[in-house]
């Protein structure tokens, strides 16, 4: 690729630790390849350059107060192709906790006396819910290899692969001994694959970080995890760790 | 028959292991389960496990396996790929076995498909005699708890030694090393093989009630009966879990992976599963097994009649990992055969 | 491994020229580069292939008849790889494995009447047997082709088309869904059902064959059974996603209550009396 071809990249980061960021700069030598297939305009975990010419934006965080959204539709406006990287910016992430909690005990817990100075949003959003993105790279933090696929495929034209089953497949595949037959709990089964279910390999479970697939059957596995002796209140904490945002937008539609 | 002593065979295992002409492969223990992996020494290998997670179908139609690399520097090069790894696979079990036969049907089936063959055809099996019998196996319904052949090399546990059945000549040639001690059966060895074998046959706690050769026109007969299907697939996760721990589950899919560089990738193919809500999928959106209830009759239909159709078996062998690896425990062959065959009547 | 071997490697082959036929459909040219003919029937479909994108299943578009090596698939901008390819060019490589499944019966057609009823996107593979008939129009009786699509700038084989209007050996009619006030349209509109019952059909001589979207079958099937057309005189081009192409992969297997075929090698085209039961087929 001639490097005048190579599209202009930058990255935004909204309410979010920058773990993703972190991740993509993390990929060391593999940043170089990188460089061949994209220009690098706007990314502060690496450089001090900035631009607001580029044609992709990588959006990481939630968005969770006016300033957020006007950013964000600024950007927008700005890039081509939007993608949103990370469980915050993907599905609310683990902001979203609150969304399901009492807002005025929220923002005392956050900011004290103080919290009239504050504006925020009652509910972590994010950024599809504000404005249109064009893909997403799962996860908390992101897979290093999905994102150099996601930027990969950007710049070939096509459509990354970005599994809608359960992590259960990929579970599965690893042979891994199921974290329900080691008298644990998982929502693995209502939880959109792609992770190669690194956790579970790891002999850990499954938090769910990469959202819930597009038709999952929550019912069902609310039933078993219940079924399993778990109490309601502990269901729903399974489910609240990185679903909130997910779960209010289903029942909404 | 041959009979060996077991530290006999835990010699000759290693044998194998040091003189890596082949990769022997064999039944661990993995946390509290079994799976079928590369053996360090013979001390691994678990012989009277019950079940392995995965089947060792692997061997010859792994998880994720490049069929095509290509190049595109200047126009197209492409070039059809096959990692071959020649095996000593320890440790299968007859329903396994029986599996494996299968598999050798469909993919020897016109046009042949040599990633699969080749494998199966440098590997060699030695089969083991169930000694435990896993909760979930109904095997002994399906008339695969036992097997006759399919195996290059059969064992039984007879305490302090091993029975030898020789299934092949692939089997008899893996035999003939100067150090291993082995003598011929007496009769009444013999006669003990047949009846451990015999005892196999009882030792299960699920069953079908009824003849397998049944299972065609029975689900022929209860296709149309929504109501039965949508009831019992209504906790199903479409995880797709009862397919890809299924022996005679083959379907695939296929993806390009392109390195960095864009120019060179592979295209890889990767287990699939008819309970994943895509399967069916066009482009364009069209789903033509939409509904869970559509998806869960479909890997029924497949295993009692639609296979069986196609190549003469009934593709379920009793395994029982679908529905131990089934989270909602919905997945149990005999439960729902079971259930068809006591409502035929009314 | 001997490359022949391996069924899921595709030949090369060469875009010898694309043409732009409605917004999400364009028409391209292919020649296998060993040069050898694609040699498939009318119906058939192949596996195209974009390295680092994937392989679609495409009808065939083109008759065994054309003159030359080449063969002509008309591709709609629908999914991963065929927007990929929509951005190719005169002279880009791309691969092609096939000819796959089984295609329209020629011999069983030849000597009746035939009926084409296409419906949008339908028409690419009814196109090789529309043009096979009219190569070999002696050999076949009356033919009817009957063509719907939405709107008129949805039309595909603009150029053809003005020439089956003009043909007197054969019975053109055309429809579209809607006409928008500004467009210039001369033919009917209405649903492609519209123009079933203004048609004769010899019961006994003619076969009728049809290509469109799922939608369609239903509506021109039931207008057919009112027709009294026997199911057996009637055949359909099913589209389903084929990952392989060779029977194995199971993705387009469909089940009926009795039987399961495969799109791949049993079709992609049926005959509608073996398929009606097959609660997935349509």
């Amino acid at each position: 690729m001639k490097p005048e071809e190579r599209p202009k990249a930058a990255f935004f980061d909204f309410a979010g630790c920058e773990g993703d960021q972190l991740q993509v700069a993390n990929l060391e030598e593999k940043i170089l390849d990188l460089l061949n297939i994209v220009e690098l305009v706007s990314f502060r975990e690496v450089m001090t350059e900035h631009s607001d010419d580029y044609d992709v934006a990588f959006i990481e965080g939630s968005i969770t107060d006016s300033h957020a959204e006007e950013r964000l539709k600024e950007i927008r406006n700005n890039a081509d192709i939007v993608v949103a990287i990370g469980a915050c910016a993907t599905i609310g992430g683990i902001n979203s906790i609150r969304n399901a909690q009492d807002f005025e005990k929220v923002q005392e817990r956050v900011y004290g006396d103080e919290r009239e100075h504050y504006e925020a949003w009652e509910k972590a959003k994010p950024a599809k819910a504000v404005v249109d993105v064009d893909y997403e790279v799962h996860g908390c933090p992101i897979d290093r290899e999905e994102f150099l696929h996601v930027v990969q495929s950007i710049v070939m034209g096509r459509e990354p692969n970005i599994p809608d089953y359960p992590v259960c497949v990929e579970c599965k595949l690893n042979e891994n001994v199921c974290a329900f037959e080691r008298d644990e709990f998982c929502v693995g089964p209502v939880t959109r694959a792609g992770c190669d279910s690194c956790c579970v390999n790891e002999g850990t479970i499954c938090w769910g970080c990469r959202g819930m697939i597009d038709n999952p059957n929550e019912e069902a596995h609310e039933e078993v995890l219940e079924e399993y002796g778990l109490t309601a209140e502990e269901v729903m904490k399974k489910f609240d760790l990185y679903f909130t945002w997910q779960k209010e937008a289903r029942e909404d539609e | 028959m041959k009979v060996i002593k077991k530290e006999d065979l835990e010699n000759f295992v290693d044998e194998l292991i040091a003189n890596n002409e082949k990769e022997v492969v064999g039944v661990k223990s993995k946390d509290s389960k079994y799976v079928f992996d590369k053996l360090e020494n013979a001390e691994e290998l678990e012989l009277d496990y019950d079940v392995t997670i995965l089947p060792p179908k692997k061997y010859f139609m792994p998880q994720r396996e490049t069929l095509v690399e290509y190049e595109t520097r200047e126009g197209i090069e492409m070039e059809a790929v096959n990692e071959v790894v020649p095996r000593i696979i320890i440790g299968i079990h007859p329903y396994d076995l029986e599996a494996i036969k299968q598999m050798d049907k469909v993919f020897a089936d016109s046009p042949e498909d040599d990633n699969y063959l080749e494998k199966r055809e440098k590997s060699v099996l030695i089969g083991v005699n169930m000694k435990q019998i896993s909760e979930w196996s109904f095997a002994g319904s399906m008339g695969t708890a036992t097997i006759e052949d399919g195996y290059d090399l059969m064992l039984t546990d007879l305490g302090d030694r091993y029975a030898v059945e020789i299934g092949t000549s692939k089997g008899r040639e893996l035999l003939e090393r100067e150090s291993l001690e082995m003598r011929d059966a007496e009769p009444e060895e013999v006669e003990e093989v047949e009846n451990i074998e015999e005892n196999i046959q009882n030792g299960f706690e699920k069953e079908l009630d009824f003849s397998p050769q049944n299972l065609p026109w029975l689900l022929a007969e209860n296709y149309g009966d929504e109501d039965f299907w949508e009831e019992n697939a209504e906790d199903c996760y479409s995880c797709g879990t009862c397919n890809i721990v299924c022996p005679t589950c083959y379907c695939f899919d296929v993806q390009d992976f392109s390195d960095i560089s864009l120019e060179e990738g592979e295209r890889m193919r990767q287990w699939d599963g008819c309970m994943l809500e895509a399967f069916a999928e066009v482009a364009g959106g069209e789903n033509f097994r939409e509904e869970r209830a559509e998806r869960y009759r479909h890997r029924y239909m497949r295993k009692g009649r639609y296979l069986y159709n196609r190549f003469g078996d009934i593709a379920c062998v009793g395994c029982g990992r679908c529905s131990s690896q089934c989270v909602p425990d919905i997945a149990d062959p005999t439960d729902i055969f079971n259930k068809l065959w006591s409502d035929k009547d009314e | 491994m001997n490359k022949k071997d391996s069924p899921y490697l595709p030949e090369n082959a060469t875009i010898l020229s694309v043409e732009k036929m409605a917004e999400r459909e364009k028409l391209f040219e292919i020649e296998l580069d060993s040069g050898e003919q694609l040699g498939h029937d009318p119906g058939q479909f192949v596996e195209v292939s974009v390295p680092g994108v994937g392989e679609a299943p495409i009808s065939i578009s083109s008759s065994p008849t054309k003159e030359g090596n080449s063969f002509e698939l008309c591709i709609r901008k629908v999914g991963n790889v065929t927007n990929v390819i929509h951005n190719l060019k005169e002279g880009d490589k791309i691969g092609i494995r096939g000819p796959y499944g089984e295609g329209f019966p020629v011999e069983e057609l030849r000597g009746h009447d035939v009926i084409f009823i296409a419906g949008g996107l339908g028409i690419a593979p009814l196109r090789s047997l529309i043009n096979y008939s009219l190569d070999n129009r002696e050999e076949f009786e009356d033919i009817k082709i009957l063509y719907g699509c939405r709107k008129p700038c949805e039309l595909l084989y603009e150029d053809e088309v003005e020439e089956w209007r003009d043909m007197n050996n054969i019975d053109y009619r055309e429809t579209v869904d809607e006409c928008p006030d500004d467009v210039c349209w001369e033919g009917n509109v209405g649903v492609i059902t519209t123009l079933i019952p203004g048609i004769d059909i010899d019961l006994d001589n003619s076969y009728t064959v049809v290509c469109g979207p799922p939608i369609m079958y239903r509506f021109v099937l039931q207008e057919l059974k009112e027709k009294k057309v026997p199911d057996e005189r009637i055949y359909l081009s099913l589209e389903r996603r084929m990952k392989c192409g060779v029977g194995k992969c199971g993705h387009c297997q469909i089940n009926g209550e009795k039987e399961e075929l495969y799109v791949c090698q049993d079709g992609p085209v049926f005959n509608y009396d073996n398929i009606k039961d097959f609660e997935e087929a349509l």
